[in-house]
């Protein structure tokens, strides 16, 4: 109590930095503390085996005796010499293709229906969303029988305007749209996020844009789809990422012997039978790098072109 | 919206939606209605959208039949659900905790790391990882679908991070000045305060574990051990007898699959939903 005032407060501030400093030591160290259960994950469980597939991908591998250095083996027989992958991979794009395109403009126009305010669009958004929660598996067990050739519901429902449907499942030529058909099913979350996007644009744009004279067609090119570009784009990068990986279907309508085998095979199952029927993990893993080059190249070119057609709001303001 | 809505525009909205709605619940209708058929009609194939038959005993049997037995299998997913979710739960709010309240060299750049492993496709582990599970001994056991859970998941240590940030600091500063450590801030003070989010997080965990059918499929080898999502594939193959699977059967299997992802769905709709703004559209912006 005796040391003089302004002795006391540099005490204080000496005291201080040393004890900031250690503090922000302390605080590294529980932030690494703290996160390390994800760190050692990282390292353990993706970027380890990451390392050790690329290694495997260059050797041959049957599981049971030492992986063998085969250097670009693999790849250059997936490339030149194996029909099947060829076929899996053209599916996969095939399916990609069609699918993604269409989730996103079917779903923009049931959100834009749902996005109307008239009573009830509650219970159309709960009806729409639903089949989203379905596991591939039962939405599969059941489009078999949607989808068959002579009393399936599909087929009655095209019968009743003149038209004779096709054997779906069982059709090569028409195998792939049913698979597209059966994920669309399934639509509702691209909808329900879509929804959510279109409810946050300010009701003053549309306002504004009535006074200027613009027409509902107008409005909806001119201020919902740009504002709705950023959801769109999330929207799209996830579900290519996800149909390019598509399985479970494949591997159950692959057990059918009535299947068109060759016109459904896609890369996810091709890995699979590689990997866990015929145990050649060194192929199938060149397979899994392959795929990740192509999911790479497909998400750069949707971002790449995402400066073109992706509008942000914040970029008016610069 | 945008103004009032004209008659015909609403005929023309209310028509468009019903004729959806009715698409949506035709693939549900006729589970149910397969599920009731009799053996004679499952035989047959001769299955109708709206039931004709009610044989509620198919429901019974798949848990009576020892050959079914889909008690067991409910019980095995049940086992890596609840084990993935209290992992999930528990590992990603803490992990998320140390990303949105700490500060220390490097943080950016792993929070971007984190980020960027949710675009890594799982087909490029999947290999790999089957190599250590099987070096570990795990081959054959629920361990390689439960314990990764408790690494965290990037996805949801993202959502939870969005969340924690939201919240007041003056909270953790209040209990720091009484004294409680980090461990204590985040037991008392910051896991009461994400329950809504936590919630979310269990709800994806479930839906995702319940539905699982690749991992399952390789680590698991004994038909025994399956889930309930991998029974159902197996109940509806063809038999090397080239017996015919009983569809009815199949049927009731992938209601029972079905109906606890529409009750967790009715549930927690609420909480989903506003995870899935604030973390996916939202979060990108």
């Amino acid at each position: 109590m005796d040391v003089p005032a302004h002795l006391m407060s540099e005490a204080r501030v000496e005291r201080g930095k040393g004890r900031r400093l250690n503090a922000r030591h302390r605080e590294s160290l529980w932030f690494y503390l703290i996160i390390s259960p994800w760190l050692v994950g990282l390292l353990l469980l993706l970027a380890g085996p990451m390392v050790y597939s690329i290694y495997l991908s260059f050797t041959d591998w049957n599981l049971f005796n030492a992986p063998e250095w085969v250097g670009l083996d693999n790849y250059v027989r997936l490339f030149t010499r194996d029909r099947n992958f060829g076929l899996a991979l053209g599916n996969t794009f095939y399916y990609t293709l069609l699918y993604v395109p269409l989730n996103i403009v079917i779903s923009l126009a049931v959100a834009y229906l749902l996005n109307k305010r008239l009573r009830g669009m509650r219970f159309f958004r709960t009806v729409i969303y639903l089949p989203y929660v379905v596991p591939v598996v039962a939405t599969t067990m059941v489009f078999r029988w949607i989808f068959a050739p002579t009393n399936g519901q599909l087929n009655s429902l095209l019968a009743l305007f003149g038209v004779v449907g096709p054997a779906w499942l069982l059709d090569p030529g028409w195998v792939k749209p049913a698979l597209v058909i059966m994920s669309l099913w399934g639509m509702g979350s691209s909808v329900v996020f879509l929804l959510a996007g279109m409810q946050g644009i300010p009701t003053e744009m549309y306002e504004a844009a009535a006074i200027d004279g613009a027409g509902e067609r107008q409005r909806f090119f001119n201020i919902t789809l740009p504002m709705l570009s950023p959801v769109i784009f999330f929207n799209m990068i996830m579900s290519i990422i996800s149909s390019l990986q598509t399985f479970t279907q494949i591997y159950i309508l692959n057990a059918d012997p009535n299947t068109p085998n060759n016109a459904i095979n896609m890369i996810i199952p091709y890995l699979f039978d590689n990997a866990f029927r015929f145990n050649k993990m060194g192929y199938a893993s060149a397979i899994a790098w392959v795929l990740f080059l192509i999911i790479f190249v497909f998400t750069l070119l949707v971002i790449r072109s995402s400066s073109v057609w992706v509008f942000y709001e914040s970029e008016m303001k610069k | 919206m945008n103004g009032r809505i004209g008659l015909a525009e609403k005929i023309s909205t209310y028509a468009i939606l019903s004729a959806l709605a009715v698409a949506m619940v035709t693939p549900f209708l006729l589970m149910i209605s397969i599920s009731l058929a009799s053996d004679s009609t499952a035989v047959q194939m001769r299955f109708t959208l709206i039931p004709q038959e009610f044989e509620v005993s198919n429901y019974v049997r798949v848990f009576t039949t020892p050959t079914i037995d889909l008690g067991r299998h409910i019980l095995n997913s049940l086992i890596i659900v609840v084990g993935s979710m209290i992992g999930q739960v528990l590992v990603s709010s803490f992990v998320a905790y140390g990303f949105a309240r700490f500060h220390a060299p490097g943080k950016n750049v792993l929070f971007l790391i984190l980020l960027s492993t949710m675009m890594i496709p799982g087909a490029v582990t999947l290999i790999p990882q089957f190599a250590l599970y099987r070096a570990l001994g795990w081959l054959g056991t629920f361990a390689p679908l439960i314990v990764p859970n408790f690494f965290g998941g990037a996805f949801n240590i993202f959502l939870i991070r969005q969340f924690i940030v939201r919240l007041p600091v003056e909270l953790d500063e209040a209990a720091k000045i009484d004294g409680v450590g980090p461990i204590g801030i985040f037991r008392f003070i910051i896991f009461p305060l994400i329950r809504p989010i936590a919630v979310a997080v269990a709800i994806f965990t479930f839906q995702f574990n319940w539905s699982w059918f690749l991992e399952p499929l390789i680590y698991l080898q004994n038909a025994d051990m399956m889930p309930l999502a991998v029974a159902v594939r197996t109940l509806s193959a063809v038999t090397s007898a080239g017996a015919m699977p009983m569809w009815n059967l199949v049927m009731v299997a992938s209601m029972l699959l079905t109906i606890p992802m529409l009750l967790v769905f009715f549930f927690g709709q609420k909480y989903v939903f506003e995870a899935n703004i604030s973390g996916g559209s939202a979060g990108v912006k």
